[in-house]
């Protein structure tokens, strides 16, 4: 018998890529407001520049963020595994144990979350002690998806660091390799972090004051650090300038910049969309570099094309019923506390 | 074998359980709920009823803690074992299940937020507004479960996809709708038994004896519905799968028996404190309910698991991510044309990829004390006839070459003193151990290779000549090769087998 081969796309590669850039982007914007917010509200409540319930505040919104940040990763995490598995399941065998703690890290600090919420101000201390350890928990998180991810980029280095180890104890060595990337990408959290908290606390000097620090010097870092890792890439950099890849990011530093320009006309409308277009544009940057680097080892256009267009019709009608569904529910709830309030 | 092995020194199905198994009990319950909370919402805000609407929003509480946070989590912590121990299979799944998957991550998603709104809304939104948000949580919650019950099921019985490759023959396959509605039932069930260790909490009175009393029934309602299917699933899987397991694996049976026993467990303490006693359930009997439940369910999944072996998808894929469709490559070039990440050692890389997934050497399933004492000679010939031992293992693709790389590797690691030495035995029971080790793995004593008769009334030389041309005997046995105390030992406790299969 002929048994069916499972090696095919089930919808052309271009429509993958854009559902997978488009939820990760999504995933990114949630992930930057959680890691971004809990560092800027530990941070700005150990210097006191907080009073109890601002901070208190911020603190009930981050579980809801955490689900959004999980709930966000889980579509791009799909499409990635459709396409380069065979790239990402390997970096992850090889990294095995460090890879699976990323579940209890991000349940702990999920459960911490959660506690700290519910802590309200009642206990300042615990709360803190509670922020801090989640932000440690997403720091861990953060660090091995940019070690594995990395590491997925190169299938020799795979190949090397397995042949001598297979216990899946083996942390990516090539710090040098990600650990701007790590930093870049902590850094555009704690940025769009900023642009949150300004938003959210437009009505207080203060708190707008914080997040127009945070949105500004973090967009500083994050350029820097970006930088120096594109130059980083070398013979990458070169091939780099001649993809589309080059132009979208020199819109994304500039739609950074507009994005500034309004945030301090507390436009947030506009500075939020600008903002947002923004890290869509890296995150197109940051595919075409995976693409590169992948080159000469992997293309996923070899992928032979097989769609299933009746499941894919599903999955349109499913995410459509979700997006009328969540705006209709999140109506009612708002809609009842502007009411209560 | 296009991937890396996680060499990890526990076993590939503790592993995967250890997770599994908590998963797929937050997971229903998370779906039976959601169900048990809009409804008894409905009945207490209609009757009332505020001590139950208090009740219910502290259950609800409780509910978003753990299944949002470790039901979730888990979920997604599947998926990252799953990468890990069976990436072969995985990559599968996702190439058939994309769009599958994708739609139901738009379940998941409504999913999540609603359970948060209809949490956070208890105070501000409106009776009716906070029941819609409780009953979508519940129909998306049930949706997610219809998708993941398709790609489930298709792993044990693919059904016509086999042949078509067609993602709708796959999902709607033949164990489709008798897990599904068991699945269902085994939510409404362990929501029940969920928010009985909620109530038990209560002092005894008015108030928790109609709440014990009517959460009982939830239970109860579950555990029926859950009971019938549990006879229509096992007549819904194709009497071929069946029978392989009956004859070859006693084991995956008996867990249906103790199934059998934890349901009837199940239901006797939920008539005892629905029925008779509702103001006596402390905490440690509802515990105990929880415990019960929590040994039936696992009983359960632990018995569709095992009854797929050797597969991961059946027909398809074996356990050890060797596929089916190239057969006749690995036959013509061997495994190790096929192996992506070689470590240099090909003896460690073959053993890997052929049997590590659900053997260890010294642990979970351990080849050790299988092998010790025995010789490479016929470790080799074992291996080559992996389809022959007890236990529904893959067959041995690669090459005899092959074979022997990995007798090589697994002989280095024995224990090379003879068989008497190592477990201080002589005489019959020394020809025990040779057998168990020898024949055993292949003849039954007391299951349907047993050869025992084939003993019967012969001499101790008929049996020794009978050992020299063992390897002629059938196709696949090994040639006799153990050391000659042995033997002798071994000739004896086969004249003795045979005077028993005469009686
Ligand atoms: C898909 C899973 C799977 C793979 C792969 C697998 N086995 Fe097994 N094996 C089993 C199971 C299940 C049993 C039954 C064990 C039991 O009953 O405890 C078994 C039993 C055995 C036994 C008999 C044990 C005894 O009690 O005497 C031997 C020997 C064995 N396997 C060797 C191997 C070797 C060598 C390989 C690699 C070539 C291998 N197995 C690959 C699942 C597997
Ligand atoms: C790898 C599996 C395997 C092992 C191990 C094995 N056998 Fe067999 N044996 C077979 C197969 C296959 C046949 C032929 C099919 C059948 O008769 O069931 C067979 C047949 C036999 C027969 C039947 C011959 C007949 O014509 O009735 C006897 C007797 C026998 N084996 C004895 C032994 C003894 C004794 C040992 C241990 C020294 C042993 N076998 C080990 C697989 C095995």
């Amino acid at each position: 018998m002929n048994l069916p081969d499972y090696e095919f796309l089930s919808a052309p590669l271009w429509l993958v890529t854009v559902l997978h850039l488009l939820t990760f982007t999504l995933h990114l914007v949630a992930m930057n407001f959680l890691l971004g917010g809990v560092f800027i509200t530990l941070w700005s409540s150990a210097r006191k520049r907080w009073d109890g319930p601002t901070a208190a505040g911020f603190t009930r919104i981050f579980p809801a963020a955490t689900a959004a940040t999980v709930t966000l990763g889980v579509a791009p995490l799909l499409f990635l595994q459709l396409v380069f598995h065979r790239q990402m399941y390997s970096a992850a065998i090889v990294s095995g144990w460090f890879w699976l703690l990323v579940i209890a890290a991000v349940i702990v600090a999920y459960y911490a979350l959660y506690r700290a919420s519910f802590e309200g101000q009642r206990t300042d201390r615990a709360s803190k002690a509670a922020l801090l350890l989640a932000l440690l928990g997403l720091l861990y998180v953060s660090l091995v998806y940019s070690s594995v991810f990395s590491m997925a980029e190169q299938p020799a280095l795979i190949r090397n660091l397995y042949a001598k180890d297979q216990s899946g104890w083996v942390w990516n060595p090539a710090v040098g390799d990600y650990g701007l990337r790590w930093l870049h990408m902590v850094l555009g959290a704690v940025t769009v972090g900023g642009f949150f908290v300004g938003l959210l606390g437009r009505n207080d000097m203060e708190v707008f004051a914080t997040g127009k620090t945070f949105l500004v010097g973090g967009m500083v870092a994050a350029a820097l650090t970006g930088m120096v890792y594109l130059l980083s890439l070398e013979q990458h950099l070169a091939a780099l300038m001649h993809t589309p890849a080059i132009w979208a990011l020199t819109a994304a530093v500039a739609l950074s910049l507009v994005s500034l320009h309004f945030f301090f006309k507390k436009n947030f409308w506009l500075s939020g969309v600008t903002l947002f277009l923004s890290v869509a544009g890296m995150v197109f940057v940051r595919h075409t570099v995976r693409l590169l680097r992948l080159a000469g080892e992997f293309d996923p256009a070899s992928w032979r094309v097989a769609p299933q267009w009746s499941p894919f019709a599903m999955f349109l009608v499913c995410f459509v019923v979700m997006l009328i569904v969540l705006a209709w529910m999140l109506r009612m709830f708002f809609g009842a506390k502007r009411n209560a309030a | 074998m296009s991937y890396p092995f996680w060499d990890v020194p526990i076993g590939y199905g503790v592993l995967m359980a250890v997770i599994a198994v908590f998963h797929v009990f937050v997971s229903h319950f998370a779906i039976g709920g959601g169900l048990y909370l809009v409804v008894s919402e409905q009945l207490a805000r209609k009757a009332g009823d505020s001590p139950r609407l208090e009740f219910l929003e502290k259950l609800s509480r409780f509910f978003v803690l753990v299944t949002l946070v470790a039901g979730a989590l888990t979920g997604v912590g599947i998926w990252f074992i799953i990468g890990l121990i069976a990436p072969t299979a995985t990559e599968a799944l996702i190439h058939n299940y994309v769009w599958g998957w994708a739609t139901e991550w738009t379940f998941f998603v409504v999913e999540i937020a609603a359970a948060m709104i209809y949490f956070y809304g208890w105070k501000t939104m409106t009776p009716r507004a906070h029941m819609a948000v409780g009953w979508v949580y519940f129909v998306f919650a049930w949706l997610s479960l219809f998708i993941i019950n398709g790609i489930i099921t298709f792993m044990l019985t693919p059904g016509q996809w086999l042949a078509t490759g067609d993602f709708w023959d796959g999902f709607f396959n033949p164990t489709f709708w008798a897990s599904l509605v068991l699945r269902t039932g085994v939510c409404v069930m362990l929501a029940g038994l969920y928010a009985l260790l909620v109530a038990s909490r209560y002092q005894a009175g008015e108030f928790k004896e109609r709440t014990v009393r009517y959460t009982a029934g939830w239970g109860v309602v579950g555990l029926a519905v859950t009971a019938l299917c549990q006879y229509w699933y096992w007549k819904a899987i194709p009497a071929a799968v069946v029978a392989k397991a009956l004859q070859t694996m006693p084991t995956p049976i008996h867990s249906i028996e103790y199934s059998v026993w934890l349901a009837a467990g199940i239901g006797a303490l939920l008539v005892v404190f629905g029925v008779l006693a509702p103001r006596r359930l402390s905490m440690a009997a509802a515990a105990l309910l929880m415990v019960l439940g929590l040994a039936w369910f696992g009983a359960f999944e632990w018995f569709r698991e095992s009854i797929r072996k050797p597969y991961v998808i059946t027909g398809y894929i074996y356990g050890n991510g060797v596929e089916l469709a190239k057969t006749a490559s690995y036959k013509k070039d061997g495994y190790l044309a096929q192996v992506v990440y070689r470590t240099g050692d090909d003896g460690a890389d073959l053993f890997r990829h052929a049997c590590r997934s659900c053997h260890t050497l010294d642990g979970y399933k351990a080849l050790k004390p299988v092998f010790d004492g025995t010789d490479r000679a016929f470790i080799a010939a074992i291996i080559r006839s992996a389809h022959l031992l007890k236990g529904n293992m893959p067959p041995f693709l690669g090459t005899a070459a092959e074979a022997d790389k990995i007798a090589d590797y697994l002989s280095q690691r024995l224990d090379k003193r003879p068989l008497a030495e190592i477990y201080k035995l002589e005489g019959v029971e020394l020809g025990r151990k040779a057998y168990e080790l020898r024949c055993g793995k292949c003849h039954v004593i007391g299951a349907a290779s047993d050869k025992s008769k084939s003993f019967a009334g012969q001499s101790a030389d008929d049996l020794n000549n009978m050992l020299n041309m063992a390897a002629d005997l059938g196709a696949g046995m090994p040639a006799y090769t153990g050391a000659a105390t042995e033997r002798g030992a071994l000739v004896s406790f086969l004249a003795q087998l045979g005077k028993g299969a005469k009686k």
